[in-house]
């Protein structure tokens, strides 16, 4: 089994706060593992160790049966000879090199033959649709062949793990949304392990096999999409998952709403210090029939659904409705709680597992 | 007990393997090390040495006033601010310094700021050219001005051939040929450029939605200038203002040109003559309050810019302003920013080239003009050979190649260096180390520099040879002293290709020399020809730093026509300048064409 195993990782840059705080997991073969986090939570930082461009200050990295790295007896197989993919948030393609250049660049490094280095280019050209673009240079490229010319590149030497940085940040919605099909593809025909840094939920939601939320240099939580996203065990997973966010409510200064959601889950108020309920799992209902009552505050139509803005007791929140809403702005209505939608957490912001 | 004791001495083994295997992975830790202990030698050297010298008795006043040579003394100190001749080596020339730095600064500064906003923001007539033809005279050599000047205005109190106005039968007053007017003049109009620059950039830099946030409001184009622009500007103000006055202060040829005649001495030829009479106790004195007032100069900026940090505005869309329309005033305004032109630029240069052309001055008769001063094998009256022909000035040419050429090289290669070592250590005790020492010249005027490095060098010290006299000794004091803006662009060229194309290559198998070779070194090819043209061209224009250290067969053009002056030989000194002024344009339209930008704005350093 070639996984990846981190073993209490340190790293330190010299600032206020830890990058990487003793990080230890393991990412299992042929996964596809997406760290999701806001920016300076390590995620970077951890990929970077993996590919070797930084060394933590303390710990163990292996993948498979090799030792990439370990502070114990003072490991360290430089990136050169780690043989993995690397593809960065800019591309980094060479602007001094051609198309052809840049995909058969490592093979150069590995002193393959001319034929060889022609025949694999025929083939990632094939792939990624790159046919004619040989002799061009990377600025005559549009993004989003960029991006391909950055896959084929990272993919020439057939790696077994690839480490994707931000690889969808630079292009626009619809290219996105193209580009993810088209790695979600590569995963399933490539069958390798692949590790892919985001800070977008979405990405991680629809890319990834099983999502690693990272905060402060932690691993809050790694389980599968569905899961993180249904079950999130803490405050910071629930809120980081989800657009819109999870609505949020304090017991004590959202006394009212608290109240009622306190019912609904069956839990005593006092346990909780805030509840969370998912925009989608509230329904709006005509007045008085629901849990509680609210006023309509704003309505944006997305198109496909209705995002409503209610105002609850002094408290604003947001609801997700397929259908169109039953009232117009400031009238009041109704709403009725769905309880697999709503969680509630302690005071050390982890969610109570009821029994 | 002993077995924490081996365990502690294995961790640092096992510590130092993985720095071991890092540096294999990428040795700039080793190439910034070197770094460091060259340049401490060569930056720090010199200043430790002209520190010592202040203090130490040379082994000639030893033997005439008693005492050990090399003995601890407050002579020099002493004779400097408190003999009686401290009036007239220290405190007269300090006091003219001053007077002429503050109004060629108040000059240059009104100049540049008018222009600027002339050229970047309103329609007179041919701003397209003006913007490239302002900054000419900030190529020429800073004696081009002066001796143009003098040229022009001379009259009989110094011998030579005779002034321009003079031969018309106008004698120009001493006040106006010689001392503090036409210094601050000249000075004035070899600077405004600079202000000019760095004016048109700040310009060009405000964001234009600021000033279309005024006038939706309801501003006028009068009130948004001086509500908005204007004080936008005082930042940037502040820096022309300190920058200017640092640079005049260093400047060694117009004081020389225009101030011996009247004995109007400034601290820059009053170092100079201390040094010719080889009084280099005096000199280490005068050369450290030169560099005392560059420091503090530059702590002001520093604290200047800190102050306005908050004036900095982030670039908006980069929409450049619409210009606006002078309507009655355009005629006038248009009129000023081309005398100007005329005045700093094309004037000094046909001045120059008519000097050398014409046998008599003013006599405008065609027989009258010849070639005699650049091609004659004798010139008539002067018993020099023409310029073409002339053995010094040969050499002269050949040494001012080969010195600002290699010193410009080294400068090149020496600049991406320390910018590798800079970017890629970041946060390491070496990356802030190499930035600070290779900024140390910067503070030390030119003057100051060679004085430091005439008193390091004169005799050999450890392995290093007594280097005064020699090709090496220029050109190693020309590196340095550029090396403030070697490293600068080297450091900023490398933040720009950050560390990425470097990385993906690491990825692929590519090892440090590999990726060297095929990625950063074509990569960096541009800023490289940038990074040499550029010292080059400020090197085949450099006196002040070189003058001191020059020795007959060392001389390059710029110290040769100083000679040439010396000996009333004006035509041949101005013919020479003229050829300095060649070659830099020269120069400079190749940076053009290769760069295809706007050159100007390196130049502004």
């Amino acid at each position: 089994m070639s996984e990846i195993k981190l073993k209490s990782i340190v790293k330190n840059f010299g600032g206020n706060s830890i990058a990487v705080d003793n990080l230890s997991e393991i990412f299992p073969d042929g996964e596809f593992v997406c760290l999701l986090g806001p920016s300076g939570c390590g995620k970077t930082t951890t990929l970077r160790m993996i590919a070797g461009l930084e060394t933590p200050d303390s710990g163990e990295i292996s993948y498979g049966e090799k030792i990439f790295f370990s502070s114990k007896n003072g490991e360290f197989i430089k990136t050169e000879n780690r043989n993995l993919g690397l593809m960065f948030q800019s591309y980094a393609l060479w602007p001094h090199m051609t198309v052809f250049k840049n995909i058969v660049f490592g093979l150069e490094m590995q002193k393959k033959s001319l034929d060889e280095k022609e025949k694999r280019y025929l083939e990632l050209e094939k792939l990624f649709h790159l046919e004619n673009f040989r002799d061009r240079y990377p600025s005559e490229l549009s993004g989003g062949q960029q991006q391909r010319v950055a896959l084929a590149r990272m993919l020439a030497m057939k790696p077994n793990l690839l480490l994707l940085d931000e690889p969808l940040s630079n292009l626009d919605s619809n290219l996105r949304l193209e580009m993810r099909s088209e790695l979600k593809r590569l995963h399933q025909s490539l069958g390798c392990t692949i590790i892919f840094v985001t800070h977008d939920q979405m990405e991680a939601m629809t890319l990834a096999t099983s999502i690693a939320v990272m905060n402060k240099g932690k691993i809050e939580q790694i389980a599968k999409p569905m899961e993180i996203y249904n079950n999130p065990k803490s405050l910071f997973v629930a809120k980081f998952v989800g657009s819109p966010q999870m609505n949020i409510i304090n017991s004590d200064k959202d006394e009212n709403l608290a109240l009622c959601l306190s019912k609904k889950l069956n839990i005593e108020k006092n346990k909780v210090k805030n509840f969370g309920a998912r925009p989608e799992s509230i329904k709006m209902v005509q007045q008085n029939n629901g849990d509680i009552n609210a006023k309509i505050e704003t309505i944006q139509p997305t198109g496909a659904d209705w995002i409503v803005g209610l105002n609850v007791s002094g408290k604003s929140i947001f609801v997700i409705s397929s259908e169109q809403p039953i009232g117009k702005e400031n009238d009041t209505i109704g709403i009725d709680f769905k309880v697999e939608g709503c969680h509630s957490f302690d005071s050390n912001d982890l969610r109570i597992v009821k029994s | 007990m002993n077995s924490s004791v081996s365990s502690s001495h294995n961790s640092v083994l096992i510590n130092l393997k993985i720095k071991f295997s890092k540096l294999l992975q990428q040795p700039t830790f080793l190439i910034g090390s070197v770094l460091v202990i060259i340049l401490s030698y060569l930056v720090i050297a010199p200043i430790v040495s002209i520190f010592s010298n202040s203090v130490s008795l040379t082994m000639m006043d030893a033997m005439l006033s008693g005492g050990k040579d090399g003995e601890f003394t407050y002579k020099y100190v002493d004779r400097v601010f408190a003999s009686s001749i401290s009036e007239k080596i220290f405190w007269v020339p300090l006091k003219n310094s001053l007077t002429v730095s503050f109004f060629a600064t108040l000059i240059a500064l009104t100049l540049g700021l008018i222009l600027a906003s002339l050229v970047t923001s309103t329609n007179i007539f041919g701003r397209k050219y003006l913007g490239f033809l302002l900054i000419i005279p900030y190529m020429l050599p800073s004696q081009a001005m002066a001796t143009a000047w003098l040229t022009m205005f001379k009259n009989r109190k110094i011998s030579g051939p005779q002034g321009m106005l003079e031969s018309f039968g106008i004698t120009p007053p001493d006040w106006l040929a010689y001392g503090p007017l036409p210094i601050s003049i000249c000075m004035a109009l070899s600077y405004f450029p600079f202000a000019f620059l760095l004016f048109s950039s700040a310009l060009s830099k405000i964001d234009i939605q600021l000033e279309e946030v005024a006038s939706t409001l309801g501003a006028k184009t009068k009130v948004i200038w001086s509500k908005i622009i204007l004080p936008l500007l005082i930042p940037t103000t502040m820096s022309v203002l300190l920058l200017t006055v640092a640079r005049t202060l260093g400047t060694f040829a117009t004081p020389y040109i225009l101030g011996t005649p009247a004995k109007y001495t400034l601290l820059s030829t009053s170092l100079y003559s201390s040094v010719r009479s080889n009084d280099s106790g005096v000199v280490a004195v005068i050369a450290i309050v030169l560099s005392l007032i560059g420091v503090m100069l530059l702590l002001v900026d520093i604290w200047v810019v800190r102050k306005w940090q908050r004036f900095v505005t982030v670039g908006g869309k980069g929409v450049k302003r619409q210009p606006s329309k002078l309507g009655i005033l355009r005629t006038p305004t248009t009129l000023f920013a081309w005398v100007i032109f005329l005045i700093a630029a094309l004037g000094p240069f046909i001045v120059l080239a008519l000097s050398t052309l014409m046998r008599e001055p003013g006599n405008f008769a065609f027989s009258n003009f010849g070639l005699a001063y650049w091609t004659g094998v004798n010139v008539p009256g002067m018993d020099q050979p023409g310029i073409f022909t002339s053995p010094e000035v040969i050499t002269a040419l050949k040494n001012s190649f080969l010195i600002a050429g290699s010193a410009s090289v080294i400068c090149g290669f020496l600049g991406l260096l320390i910018g590798y070592a800079v970017v890629r250590l970041p946060g390491t005790l070496i990356s802030g180390f190499l930035r600070q020492i290779s900024f140390l010249p910067y503070l030390m005027p030119g003057l100051a520099f060679a004085a430091a490095y005439l008193s390091l060098f004169a005799v050999s010290r450890g392995p290093i040879p007594a280097l005064y006299g020699s090709i090496s000794l220029l050109i190693l004091v020309m590196v340095v002293t550029y090396l403030p803006y070697a490293s600068r662009s080297g450091i900023s060229a490398m933040m720009q290709v950050g560390p990425e194309p470097e990385e993906a290559g690491m990825v692929l198998g590519a090892g440090f020399w590999r990726r060297i070779t095929s990625i950063l070194a074509p990569l960096q090819k541009s800023a490289l020809i940038i990074a040499i043209i550029l010292p080059f061209i400020t090197g085949m224009k450099e006196l002040s730093l070189v003058v001191m250290l020059v020795t007959p067969g060392t001389e390059l053009l710029t110290t040769q026509s100083i000679r040439f002056l010396d000996f009333g030989y004006t035509q041949l000194a101005n013919a020479t300048i003229l050829i300095i002024g060649v070659v830099v344009m020269i120069s400079v339209l190749i940076l053009n064409r290769l760069t295809k930008t706007n050159l100007a704005s390196g130049l502004g350093g």
